[in-house]
């Protein structure tokens, strides 16, 4: 049963045809069979009556041919002898006929005998004739002729009865013929109801067949292909080689590929539901192309405060608030439709009918063809950053305002301090000039007065400085200017101030041009504090050294001297305000204490860092190295920097 | 000093309008004034009356103060441009303890035709001053001319 269910089709169908068809072979083969046997049968019988004929022929040739030659003996004439003629003629081939149909061994024995006594008969008639012919002796002849005569009358009666003794055997024979007929016409009509039956049923067996095996099987294939197309369970099919076995296989195999991929994509759909579910900080939804929603998430619940049942089928313009609940929600799905997506930021109203600030993104959901199937909708609550926004715009409002209040305040506090400098300073100044009209003592008093007034307008002037710089009101100009040409022009302006008090001064430059971003002016007013302090705190003789180098990407300026340097316990307030160390040791040297700190403020402004180095120079530990760093310029040359025109700038 | 074209007494000769609100300042510009030779010398500690005194003084230099009550000088400077006939060339020399970039912006595009911060050198307020008068001299000479 397997080897015939993996049989191709091809094969099952031609042996369908061929049942029904050999059966009505063999039925026509056996029709024919039995037709010749009819045929048979019938020559049989038509041959007995043959014999009957031909024998009651013979007996009839003879007893009127033995009646004619009686005629002839008795009368001499001549025409009596005419039967006997035509018996002489005809006797030859109806002999030869009997002797042919003849099959029958009974009857053939009975032929033998009648054979003989034909014969005799012939021979008695023919002695008859010949007596009657002489006729010279009468009387010896008719003597002949009387036993003659009844030799033959003798011969007669026995071929008469041999006649009938055939004429019997043949009408036995012929009877046995007959029922031979009938019995061949018999089974020639019942196998050709057989045949006919066996017909019907092979086609009736190939149509069940047919429709078991295949109908049946491509039935269950039709339910599967629908299955498969529903996404449903396969029905069993047993597992054969046939196409129909391979259909039913590839099938299987599609379902249980389709099924894999179904369950990747559920789980894929599932993971992305539960993460859009769970998304809190965003509320996401979708809309049906009327904007309805159809879907709901917690970040949604949270920020809206709607259940997922209470708004599920809800327009969404329920989130607008009344002054834009007519027109935006409508405008933002044309956007959508238009562009893909609308984005919008503005208030939005909760459940409950507070409001926040929301950031709104519509998106046009489209499949495949492009048709519009809904809208994604992603609401994201920024009352915080808005909060956040507000509170940093106020900060920022607050900043600029007590930075202008800052300004506002220097401006007035450089005035109100300079103004009543302006006249100490000025009436002073007369009065120096006038100084040889005093006496000794008013003079240096007046020349006290003015040193104490200008070392009080230098503070001023520092404290302001600083006090600008630390408010942000101050402006750099940070241009790209030339190393060399700051160090030289610090140089050339602290030159007398450093032989003023009796020291030397040298320069070393960089090899290479040096370019830096920073405020000249700036910059130079860092140097000469460096180059000013050294030239207070050093005793004459002594060397202060100014100098310029590259190192790790930045320019530094270095200023070195042989003084008594700082003692390590007062570096760490080295560049803090109002700290002049050691105040007390060196009254002689005046200052405002605000140099370093200023200077500090000014580097750092500039995006450098400001240092001292201890003992790096002079000898016996002694000496003071100030340095300070500017970033280097990133591309500009130093000659068109240098000679761009300078800005003006405030003091 | 002063060029063989204007003379030393041409320049002492000439009004100085000077205006500032602190009674100091204005004694000490006319101790500088005095000592330098000038005669005709004008003061005022009321900004109110500034521009009065401007019209009928018709100075032909003024000192003027910036951060004043009532009236502050960048009004003052307005007002005197506004008054004068465009070819007259009627310096104003400023005088501030404001010495913020945006105040001497502010007043040289204003008018003013110098600027000087407090506390000055009076020394060179008074060659400042020379200066200005000389050059108004010799404008009117070519004006006139």
């Amino acid at each position: 049963m397997r080897f015939w269910a993996d049989r191709p089709l091809a094969i099952k169908g031609m042996v369908f045809i061929a049942i029904p068809l050999a059966i009505l072979f063999g039925a026509l083969a056996s029709l024919y069979l039995s037709s010749t046997a009819e045929e048979r049968a019938e020559a049989d019988v038509r041959r007995a009556f043959a014999i009957q004929r031909d024998t009651y022929q013979v007996h009839a040739l003879l007893s009127q041919a033995a009646a004619g030659v009686r005629g002839y003996a008795l009368t001499g004439e001549e025409r009596f002898l005419e039967p006997y003629a035509v018996a002489e003629r005809e006797l030859p081939p109806t002999m030869r006929r009997l002797d042919e149909a003849i099959e029958d061994p009974g009857v053939r024995r009975e032929y033998v005998t009648l054979v003989g006594l034909v014969d005799a008969k012939r021979a008695g008639l023919g002695g008859i004739v010949r007596v009657s012919r002489g006729g010279a002796d009468l009387e010896s002849s008719r003597a002949a002729l009387e036993s003659e005569l009844s030799a033959n009358r003798d011969v007669l009666e026995r071929l008469g009865n041999q006649v009938d003794a055939i004429q019997r055997r043949e009408a036995v024979l012929l009877d046995q013929r007959r029922d031979r007929v009938d019995d061949v016409r018999s089974r020639f009509l019942l196998l050709t109801a057989v045949s006919a039956l066996l017909g019907l049923l092979g086609s009736i067996a190939a149509v069940y067949l047919f429709s078991t095996g295949i109908v049946r099987r491509v039935r269950v294939l039709e339910g599967n292909a629908e299955r498969l197309a529903r996404g449903e369970k396969l029905d069993e099919l047993p597992d054969e080689a046939d196409e129909i076995g391979r259909l039913a296989q590839r099938l299987g195999r599609a379902s249980a590929l389709l099924r894999a991929r179904e369950k990747d994509l559920s789980e894929s759909e599932e993971r992305f539901r539960l993460v859009v579910d769970r998304v809190r900080d965003y509320g996401i939804f979708a809309l049906d192309t009327e904007g309805k929603v159809a879907t709901w998430n917690l970040g949604a619940e949270r920020i809206k405060g709607w259940q997922a049942a209470e708004i599920l089928g809800r327009h969404f313009s329920s989130f607008y608030p009344p002054e834009t609940r007519g027109f935006l929600p409508q405008q933002m799905i044309e956007r959508a439709i238009l562009d893909g997506s609308a984005e919008d930021e503005g208030w939005r109203v909760r459940r409950d009918g507070t409001r926040f600030w929301a950031n709104v993104v519509i998106t046009a959901l489209r499949d495949g063809e492009g048709t519009l199937r809904g809208f994604a909708k992603v609401t994201r609550d920024m009352s915080e950053r808005r909060r956040a926004e507000e509170d940093l715009r106020t900060a920022r409002e607050e900043a600029i305002a007590a930075s202008r209040a800052k300004t506002a305040f220097l401006s007035r506090t450089s005035h109100e301090l300079r103004t009543p400098m302006n006249a100490i300073l000025g009436f002073g100044q007369l009065l120096e000039i006038d100084e040889q009209d005093f006496a000794p003592h008013h003079g240096s008093a007046v020349t006290q007065i003015m040193k104490a007034g200008r070392h009080l307008l230098s503070l001023i002037n520092d404290l302001l400085d600083i006090s600008s710089i630390e408010a942000g009101a101050n402006e750099l100009t940070i241009e790209s200017i030339s190393l060399h040409e700051l160090l030289a022009e610090a140089h050339s302006i602290g030159t007398p101030l450093v032989e003023q008090a009796g020291l030397a001064f040298t320069l070393d430059l960089p090899e290479r041009e040096v370019v830096v971003s920073a405020d000249k002016r700036r910059a130079l007013q860092v140097v000469l504090n460096f180059i000013g302090n050294s030239a207070k705190y050093n005793r004459a003789g002594e060397i202060v050294r100014l100098s310029g180098r590259v190192a790790e990407g930045v320019a530094i300026v270095e200023v070195a001297d042989d003084g008594p340097g700082i003692d390590p316990a007062d570096v760490p307030r080295l560049f803090t305000a109002f700290d002049r160390l050691g105040e007390q040791k060196r009254s002689a040297t005046e200052g405002t204490g605000l140099g370093l700190a200023l200077s500090r403020s000014l580097v750092e402004s500039m995006n450098g860092k400001i240092g001292y180095d201890p003992a790096s120079t002079g000898q016996g530990g002694r000496g003071a190295l100030f340095w300070f760093s500017l970033p280097l310029a990133v591309d500009a040359t130093a000659t068109a920097s240098a000679q761009a025109p300078k800005e003006v700038q405030e003091e | 000093m002063t060029t063989s074209l204007v003379t030393q007494a041409d320049i002492t000769s000439r009004r100085i309008l000077a205006i500032d609100d602190e009674e100091a300042n204005v004694l000490l510009l006319r101790s500088v004034l005095e000592r330098e030779g000038y005669t005709d010398i004008h003061c005022l500690t009321d900004p109110t009356r500034a521009m009065k005194a401007y019209i009928d003084l018709e100075p032909d230099i003024v000192l003027l103060d910036l951060m004043m009550p009532e009236v502050d000088g960048f009004e003052l400077l307005e007002a005197f441009s506004h008054h004068d006939r465009p070819e007259e060339f009627r310096p104003v020399l400023v005088l501030t303890a404001d010495t913020t970039l945006q105040a001497r912006r502010r007043a040289l595009s204003l008018g003013a035709k110098d600027f000087v911060a407090k506390p000055f050198d009076v020394i060179e307020v008074g060659l400042r001053i020379a200066n200005l008068l000389e050059t108004r001299i010799l404008y009117q000479r070519l004006i006139s001319r």
